[in-house]
């Protein structure tokens, strides 16, 4: 297999890894966050500076990169969790725009804006595929649990789920910190895979493609959510020599999507054997003006 | 020696200017199946909100089963034994009616993040559980047949139906139906009679119900409490009801005006 | 002292052209209850047909302004007509708008991106912004005063046109609970694309002087985040907290490069948002919201 190739299969299994946080988040908990490259800016940076300047091994690195992360979110999450819709959508800009300023401005611990150079090549394809692999099963199967169902009923329609007995509140936060930890131990394996960290690599526009990924793929569907992030990081390859377009590009489908499909490629259903049946048998969709008003 | 399920005492509160529920004060014994009635915009809906949290109480207090819950938030005041259905019907639409009834059930079968994500450990065991206990509610309100449709799609009457199913797999002792009839053909509401006064009887239940239709409130409960602009103006059983003065004045414009 | 004095004008001056842009954006946010996130792509056309205009047609900073203004009204009512009507009108869910304003931004930037280039612009200097002398207190510049009075004079007429205007009381009633003022015979598409006219326009104003302050470039618009917070710190979809908020901002911001540093200042716009959020969740102005249960 040449290099080349090698390096887009790790790409699409690193950014898969944050897809899945984000899925868990706006497609399952109906938060919609603009700030989690922030969050893979910590576990990039951590891993960086722990294998780097501690002489750490990149393991105990890659997760401590997530758990940080995830320390991180449980406590911007515990009182801005509280917001509904879009409030936390404005504070979630500025809290990664924060996450990102801060590493920016912290020249001492983390040089700066200039970047982080010099981080082992940990992240093979190996390594990568082995993360891919075990988080995609932890969180396929926490989503077919108690707590799947607790998300989706907060995402759903909160003020029936608090009926229901579900501390909401307790769930988003929840929710956050899984997301967090996923995109931050993504972020650890990019910062192996790259070598070379910035903090503008995890600005706004990463955050949006982050979120665009998931949308793209349909919100509350996680096999969705990884055939967008193949999707728009083959796209995103292809597309190289008229880069320019890309993000034109980009916004377009994002508001093509909404306006004609807005559950996305897979809409709420996972690639399975049900699915498939679904595409034949298409009497059982839910009809759209029926869809809950999840939205506040 | 009867015991005191929900006791609302000198209950007040505002919206703004608006004296939305005034000093409201009645108590539902254990089996009692009651009824509250009173025109539109009576605030009716607000002591359902005011019980289960959803508003704060301004003053006065509920006591469920002799505690205090007017500090609770909603999902204590849920977990304590309370349950409700909606007047415009909050089904998660999209997810099938199985699972509609199952995200309530699985409040009495918790079980640790670790196994979630794992699915070892007590998993299999619960989730089980929580699909046969589940099954079994929607057998019991005729819905089983239609377990993997989406909640969305079902007629009106059995997502009323649906929901009801929903809040009885909380296991509670007091169950808060907000207008179960309404938008409900005369074969329905019948129908709807029968499953209220075979839960009442089955699941050992305390009922209150919010009903408009006042043949349904007179036909099922033996105790039903007036209201109009916020306050009580009666209460008592449904031949004191029917001849009372207040609530001839209260209703009859009404029933006048919508014949 | 003179650097205070003349801080604090800055700042004012600044917080009054977030205010021009919050005050559309919490406008748009009250009748539609989701986060508008191409208004700041209004900013940037605006800024980019007063530019071209400026330069085909002599520097007529008046006509150009007005051609600005009018452009970006009309590129919000498309915007509307063409991705959120199709949205609103088949869903209640926000979240698909707030995603379909998120991609409307991108593509408005990107326009400019693959059109004319990313490069910085300077507006020919139709603006004064030579020092003025102010009551001998301070030395500031006259650029700075003029989008103060200009964002003054912009947010009075608004103020006017919502209080005394037969289309004004419909979206301050509108705001109050859109779905009502339809049954009671509002024109809610005509409603709500003015609201988008009146949104345009005057982030228009907005994108003028923050292309005069900052040069103009697709991305100007990012700034239209700090008019968000702003929004978000006076509570989203109240007018006098978006005035209020922009000007705390302003402030916070101008007092900070001044006297700490400038690489700080945006730490402290987002600092300020999660801090007033902690203290006061729906904003220093804003609603609380409870929904119908």
């Amino acid at each position: 297999m040449s290099g080349y190739v090698e390096g887009i299969i790790i790409l699409l299994f690193i950014n898969g890894i944050a897809a899945m946080g984000v899925s868990l988040l706006t497609g399952f908990t109906g938060v919609f966050t603009l700030g989690h490259a922030g969050y893979m800016a910590i576990g990039a940076y951590t891993a960086a500076i722990m294998t780097v300047r501690y002489g750490i091994h990149w393991l105990p690195a890659i997760l401590a990169g997530g758990i940080i992360a995830m320390v991180i979110a449980y406590c911007i999450g515990v009182p801005t969790l509280r917001l509904m819709g879009d409030y936390y959508a404005i504070a979630s800009i500025g809290l990664g725009e924060s996450i990102r300023l801060i590493l920016e401005n912290w020249q001492s611990f983390t040089r700066g804006a200039r970047g982080y150079p010099g981080i082992d090549n940990y992240t093979n394809l190996p390594v990568a595929a082995t993360f891919f692999v075990i988080m995609a099963v932890l969180m396929f199967f926490l989503i077919r649990s108690n707590f799947g169902r607790a998300f989706k009923a907060c995402r759903d329609d909160y003020v029936a789920a608090s009926l229901l007995g579900f501390n909401t509140a307790r769930y988003r936060v929840l929710s956050l910190s899984i997301s967090a930890f996923y995109c931050g131990v993504a972020g650890a394996l990019m910062a192996g895979f790259l070598t070379f960290i910035q903090p503008v690599m995890f600005d706004l526009n990463k955050s949006t493609e982050l979120t665009a990924v998931v949308v793209f793929g349909g919100l509350g569907s996680l096999s969705g959510s990884l055939i967008g992030t193949a999707v728009i990081t083959l796209v995103t390859e292809l597309f190289r020599p008229i880069s320019q377009y890309r993000m034109l590009i980009y916004g377009a489908v994002m508001v093509i999507i909404m306006v004609v499909r807005p559950e996305g490629i897979m809409g709420q259903h996972e690639l399975g054997p049900r699915f498939i049946r679904s595409l034949f048998n298409r009497k059982d969709r839910s009809p759209r003006t029926a869809e809950g008003g999840g939205g506040r | 020696m009867s015991e005191t399920v929900l006791k609302l005492d000198h209950v007040n509160k505002y919206f703004g200017g608006v004296h939305a529920v005034q000093d409201m004060s009645f108590s539902l014994e254990k089996g009692e199946l009651a009824g509250l009635i009173g025109p539109n915009g009576a605030g009716k809906t607000t002591i359902f909100n005011l019980i289960t949290g959803v508003y704060d109480v301004d003053s006065g207090t509920i006591l469920f089963e002799g505690e205090d819950i007017t500090p609770y938030k909603t999902y204590e005041v849920i977990r304590k034994g309370i349950a409700r259905t909606f007047q415009n019907l909050r089904l998660f639409p999209r997810s099938t009616v199985l699972e509609n009834v199952m995200t309530a059930c699985q409040q009495h079968y918790q079980y640790g993040f670790f196994e979630a994500a794992s699915h070892l450990g007590r998993w299999k065991s619960l989730e089980r559980s929580i699909r046969d206990q589940s099954m079994a509610l929607l057998e019991r309100v005729g819905l089983d047949a239609l377990a993997e449709q989406a909640a969305g799609t079902l007629p009106y009457g059995h997502q009323r139906r649906l929901e009801i199913a929903r809040a009885l797999s909380l296991q509670p002792r007091l169950l808060l139906l907000d207008e179960p009839a309404a938008g409900m053909n005369p074969d329905e509401v019948q129908e709807l009679n029968g499953l209220i006064t075979a839960i009442h009887r089955d699941f050992d239940l305390t009922i209150l119900v919010i009903e408009h239709h006042m043949e349904l409130v007179m036909e099922i409960c033996p105790h039903i409490i007036c209201m109009n602009f916020g306050a009580k103006i009666a209460e008592g059983d449904p031949d004191h009801i029917q001849n009372h003065p207040e609530i001839l004045k209260a209703y009859l414009g009404e029933e006048v005006l919508e014949a | 002292m003179d650097t205070l004095i003349q801080q604090v004008i800055n700042g004012l001056s600044l917080g009054s052209v977030y205010a021009l842009i919050a005050v559309g954006y919490s406008l748009v946010y009250s009748i539609l209850l989701f986060s508008n996130f191409a208004h700041g792509g209004f900013l940037v056309i605006g800024g980019y047909i007063c530019y071209y205009t400026l330069a085909a047609m002599g520097h007529n900073i008046w006509l150009s302004g007005l051609l600005a203004m009018v452009g970006a009204g009309v590129v919000a009512i498309l915007v509307e007509k063409l991705a959120y009507k199709p949205i609103r009108e088949r869903t209640n869910v926000t979240l698909y708008l707030l995603i379909a304003s998120m991609g409307m931004s991108i593509v408005i930037e990107n326009i400019f991106v693959v059109t004319v280039g990313g490069r910085f612009r300077a507006l020919p200097p139709v603006i004064p912004t030579d020092p003025v002398n102010f009551f001998g207190l301070a030395t500031t510049s006259a650029f700075d005063i003029l989008s103060l009075g200009m964002a003054v004079l912009f947010l009075t007429g608004l103020q006017l046109f919502l209080s005394k205007t037969k289309w004004g009381l419909a979206i301050r009633a509108a705001s109050y609970d859109l779905r009502t003022s339809g049954l009671m015979g509002v024109n809610v598409n005509r409603l709500i694309s003015i609201v988008f006219f009146v949104a345009g326009l005057l982030a228009a104003v907005g994108g003028i002087f923050l292309s005069v302050r900052y040069t103009l470039y697709p991305q100007l618009g990012f700034i239209t985040i700090k008019a968000f917070v702003a929004a978000v710190i006076g509570g989203l979809g109240s007018l006098p907290g978006a005035v209020l908020g922009s000007l705390i901002l302003g402030l916070a911001e101008m007092l900070t490069a001044g006297f700490i540093s400038s690489q700080m200042r945006d730490l402290v716009v987002f600092g300020m948002l999660v801090l007033t959020l902690l203290w006061r969740p729906s904003g220093l102005l804003g609603k609380q919201v409870s929904e119908k249960v």
